[in-house]
């Protein structure tokens, strides 16, 4: 179409330049800072000196840091995997439903999505409080009859705020699934019920395979955001034995703003970074190669 | 190249051209859709730009209208180089085969928008798409959004679009096609009624004949972004230059048979038709060929008895399709099956053996390029 | 119990076989809606916990058994929460964060959508491949230099500072691009011949076609921000700058663990976004597909 390229640039500087400024200042120059001061020595604040691979070489070598890459793969495991199928199969339930029905319970499981972390971290901990926690009517007798406080059992941890995260997060990967299992036309099922397929048929041989590119999309969206996880780990360890349940953000995050050391923080964050783009590539080929088959 | 005897606007100045596309071509990549090609519009006339999808005449009209860039030549309108001035200021209007009515706007203000873009007055808007309203008979519709009006009221609504903005010219890409059958026979006729009463130059684009035919005063036939025929409905009816123009003209088609020339004299040739009869048919002076292809009309085909001895051919009716007014008749014959245009009240049957007569005023004979000899 | 009554008369007739698999099936049928209800029942439960416990007084609250109801319904504890805690400054502070974060990222995420969609400039490719290629690092990673940045502009502490590094917002730049991009060329075309510039046709013709996205988005931007806790908490240090995420974590009083309290200013936290959703669901739920799509 005819225009003046001037006038067309100018236009393009006009929408652009909000973008521009607040993704060149704040995205694309602290990502160069990051890769820039993991190099260094800086503390915090101020400027350090180089130090070449120095950092990476503690990280490497610090027992605490090995504990939250662990913690983290740990936590990942323990949540994605579960919340995935969970979702799945509360999407199957709640898809059978109709109505009003539909919407309260859907409502039901999406509602703890919309809340704050510290708002699902006060419920919880209210439900799980070792002394007056309504959970403790089911933990004291699988305890030989005393209450036990859940976030301090360094084991029960993890598992804790995971089967929280769980409860949390359900609801956006049931929406997802609603939505890939309404794309499946009802006629399927009806030609498979005439063919005299049992429902259990139905499911391994129609509907899993069908639904199987939102099972890939939920996984992968779901296990990139939980590596980023600190809120929840966080607001439980306090007061309690952090280093034995740290995170890689929460990792990041003791580095440079408690032990003030800058440098080294960003060399975590580098490796955080790294590990989530190698475990992103690699789970998305493997999925889609199983999917292919 | 401007054939059909057509001033160039250099004799009377009343017949300047409005709208002159002068040697343009248009490239997209290593593609080119449009060579060297160069075409005039009278003022005040109805242009009918057709030829199958492909043949560039929707590329032609945007080039007009600017939405396309010229890779080389110029256009002009109104004796005003426009090749490098934006749509906008060319004093054109377009209606748009999907109508592009804005869905989120009413009537009124689709209309106006060209209006309100200007930051002319709300009063100025209402007036002005008021007044074309009444003309399109769209007032009762005003506040209405396009989702709520039928095809034929959206399609009024977007020509009242273009009208408000009191164009030089109006540009048209086969705003008939997403109407069923009986609403475009409605709408071609209002669309002749509204050239009639605003005098306005037209420049139409479709791959229907028909509207071509019915519509326009000079149709412009384009084969692969070339000019295969400039001229008046009938000019091309009539005298086809070529057997691309004369086959897409006219409904039924033309009948095409490959015939052997035994003679030429200038003025007539004498043929060998499939069967063994003979034939002569007038071509032009300076025509010479072996064999070539004959084409005639299914009009100008006629069923007589099949032991007549002036039929061309001996044939069987197929089938026969009784339209009422006319009847149609497929008839297998030693050139092939015929496609023949009877009476209405023609009484023939399936099977039936028959003799065709061939006027042979009207056929023609088409060479090997196609050009009519 | 009709029921067994016709299956036994029927089961002599040709047909029934059919019949009573399809009675079978609908048993299954039965047991997973049960089991569904039950979930959904499970799933809201702690919720509801939390919330019937904001309305019993302490001393109910820690009495042994489960009480699913107040014996005493009691406003109390938001009554101590609202006049002794700090929870208006820190709902103003959420307000204007969040509002802020909604208003700019919609408006660069529009214009730089229709930027990168509708015209033609330099460097073009270059920027939507960088949006595009920016999913990969994680913004917790950044949270150093993000303080680091912060404090050279003397932002920590301050609303500003926790705004800037919120506005990151690619996906949302995404969902304009690809819904610009649907909108029919003619339209385009038909407004140019009308004479509109480039603002015009975003303002009158674009935004307008798509005014359902910008709600969407906006409203999970809004809440996404309401909820955000990370950055915030470490950009302010006093009370009077947190926002309610990072405030109601805060909340120690002087008398020991108060369990009621401590619920009621987190339902307090909650109240809003749950409304936002509870009244947009449509919208919020569309946001989510359509962001989900992008990431995928």
């Amino acid at each position: 179409m005819l225009r003046s390229k001037r006038s067309e640039y100018f236009t393009a500087a006009v929408l652009m330049a909000p973008f521009i400024v607040i993704y060149g200042v704040l995205f694309v120059y602290p990502t160069i800072k990051m890769v820039e001061q993991s190099l260094t020595n800086a503390p915090l604040i101020g400027a350090g000196k180089w130090v070449g691979f120095d950092n990476y070489l503690r990280l490497a070598s610090d027992r605490l840091f090995s504990v939250a890459i662990w913690n983290t793969l740990y936590f990942v495991v323990l949540s994605v995997i579960p919340s995935t199928l969970l979702a799945l199969a509360v999407a199957l339930g709640v898809n059978r439903l109709k109505g009003w029905l539909q919407s309260v319970v859907l409502a039901a499981f999406f509602l703890p999505y919309i809340l704050p972390v510290s708002v699902v971290f006060r419920i919880w901990s209210w439900i799980f409080d070792k002394d007056f926690g309504v959970a403790q009517y089911l933990i004291a007798p699988l305890n030989g009859g005393h209450s036990l406080s859940i976030f301090r059992t360094i084991p029960l941890f993890m598992p804790a705020v995971a089967f929280v995260t769980v409860w949390w997060l359900l609801g956006f990967n049931v929406l997802l699934f609603i939505a890939g299992l309404r794309n499946i036309s009802s006629e399927i099922y009806e030609a498979a019920g005439l063919d005299g397929a049992s429902r259990l048929t139905q499911f391994r041989r129609i509907t899993w395979p069908l639904i199987w590119p939102v099972t890939v999309l939920v996984f992968t969206i779901q296990l990139i955001l939980q590596l980023k996880i600190f809120d929840q780990v966080y607001l439980f360890a306090q007061g309690g034995r952090v280093d034995a349940t740290m995170v890689m953000v929460q990792y990041i995050y003791k580095q440079a703003f408690q032990m003030n050391k800058g440098g080294l923080a960003d060399a975590a964050a580098v490796v955080l970074f790294a590990l989530i783009v190698v475990v992103s590539v690699l789970q998305f080929q493997l999925l889609r190669a199983r999917g292919a088959r | 190249m401007s054939a059909e005897g057509a001033t160039n606007g250099s004799a009377a100045g009343a017949a300047a051209p409005h709208v002159e596309l002068r040697r343009v071509t248009k490239r997209y990549g290593a593609v080119t859709a449009i060579t060297d090609l160069s075409l005039t519009v009278e003022k005040g006339s109805f242009t009918a730009l057709l030829g199958p999808s492909g043949c560039g005449k929707s590329t032609l009209l945007r080039m007009i209208a600017g939405l396309e860039e010229i890779t080389a030549g110029q256009c002009f309108i109104d004796n005003i180089d426009v090749t490098g001035t934006p749509p906008a200021k060319r004093r054109i209007a377009m209606v748009f085969q999907s109508y592009a009515l804005y869905p989120h706007m009413t009537v009124r203000q689709n209309i106006a928008f060209s209006l309100s873009v200007a930051g002319q007055s709300k009063k100025v808007q209402n007036e002005r798409a008021l007044e074309v309203a009444r003309i399109l008979e769209l007032e009762p519709y005003l506040d209405r959004r396009p989702a709520e009006l039928s095809g034929g009221q959206r399609q009024r609504v977007a020509i009242g679009r273009a009208l408000v903005r009191k164009p030089e010219v109006f540009l048209f890409d086969e705003p008939l096609s997403n109407l069923d059958a009986k609403l475009r026979v409605q709408m071609r006729v209002e669309l002749a009624k509204l050239h009639a009463e605003l005098g306005a130059t037209m420049i139409y684009v479709t791959h229907d004949q028909t509207e071509a035919m019915t519509l326009a005063d000079k149709i412009v036939v384009l084969d692969r972004g070339v000019i295969s025929q400039v001229g008046s409905p009938l000019a091309l009816y009539n005298a086809p230059l070529n057997k691309f123009v004369a086959a897409f003209i006219g409904s039924p088609g033309m009948n095409f048979l490959g015939v052997d020339i035994t003679a030429t004299n200038g003025r007539t040739a004498s043929v060998i038709l499939p069967g063994g009869r003979t034939a002569q048919i007038g071509v032009s002076a300076g025509a010479s060929a072996r064999s070539a292809e004959l084409g005639v009309r299914p009009e100008h085909l006629t069923i007589v008895d099949p032991n007549d001895p002036q039929a061309a051919f001996a044939g069987k009716i197929a089938i026969i399709e009784h339209l009422g007014n006319s009847t149609i008749l497929y008839v297998d014959t030693p050139a092939g099956q015929l496609i023949v245009e009877g009476e209405g009240d023609l009484d023939a049957k399936p099977g039936q053996a028959v003799g065709l007569r061939l006027s042979e005023s009207h056929a023609r004979l088409f060479g090997e390029t196609g050009a009519t000899l | 119990m009709t029921a067994s009554v016709s299956a036994a008369d029927l089961a002599a007739q040709p047909g029934a076989r059919r019949l009573a698999s399809l009675r079978r099936v609908d048993l299954a049928g039965l047991v997973v809606t049960l089991a569904t209800l039950l979930g959904a029942v499970f799933w809201a439960f702690p919720l509801y916990w939390g919330l019937v416990t904001t309305f019993k007084p302490e001393y109910e609250v820690v009495r042994p058994g489960i009480a699913l109801w107040p014996e005493h319904f009691t406003f109390a504890n938001y009554g101590h929460v609202l006049l002794e805690t700090k929870i208006g400054l820190w709902y103003v502070n959420s307000l204007i964060t969040s509002g802020a974060v909604t208003l700019i990222v919609v408006v660069m995420a529009a214009g730089a959508g229709y930027a990168i969609s509708q015209l033609d400039f330099p460097l073009r490719r270059f920027f939507w491949w960088m949006i595009l290629a920016s999913f990969m690092v994680p913004i917790p990673a950044l949270i150093v230099n993000h303080f680091i940045l912060m404090s050279q502009f003397r932002l920590i502490n301050t609303l500003a500072g926790v705004v800037g590094p919120q506005l990151i917002a690619p996906v949302t730049v995404i969902i304009y691009k690809q819904f610009f991009d649907s909108v029919p060329k003619d339209f385009r075309e038909a407004a140019v011949i009308d004479g509109a510039s480039d603002f015009q046709l975003l303002f009158r013709i674009y935004l307008p076609m798509n005014w359902g996205i910008t709600t969407a988005l906006a409203i999970i931007t809004f809440i996404g921000a309401w909820n955000l806790f990370l950055w915030p908490f470490l950009a302010v240090s006093s009370e009077d700058m947190m926002n309610i995420t990072v405030g109601i974590t805060q909340v120690h009083d002087a008398f020991g663990v108060q369990y009621a309290r401590d619920l009621a200013v987190a339902m307090l936290a909650a109240l809003p976004v749950a409304l936002v959703y509870l009244i947009f669901q449509r919208r919020v739920t569309q946001a989510i597909m359509l962001s989900a799509g992008i990431k995928g």
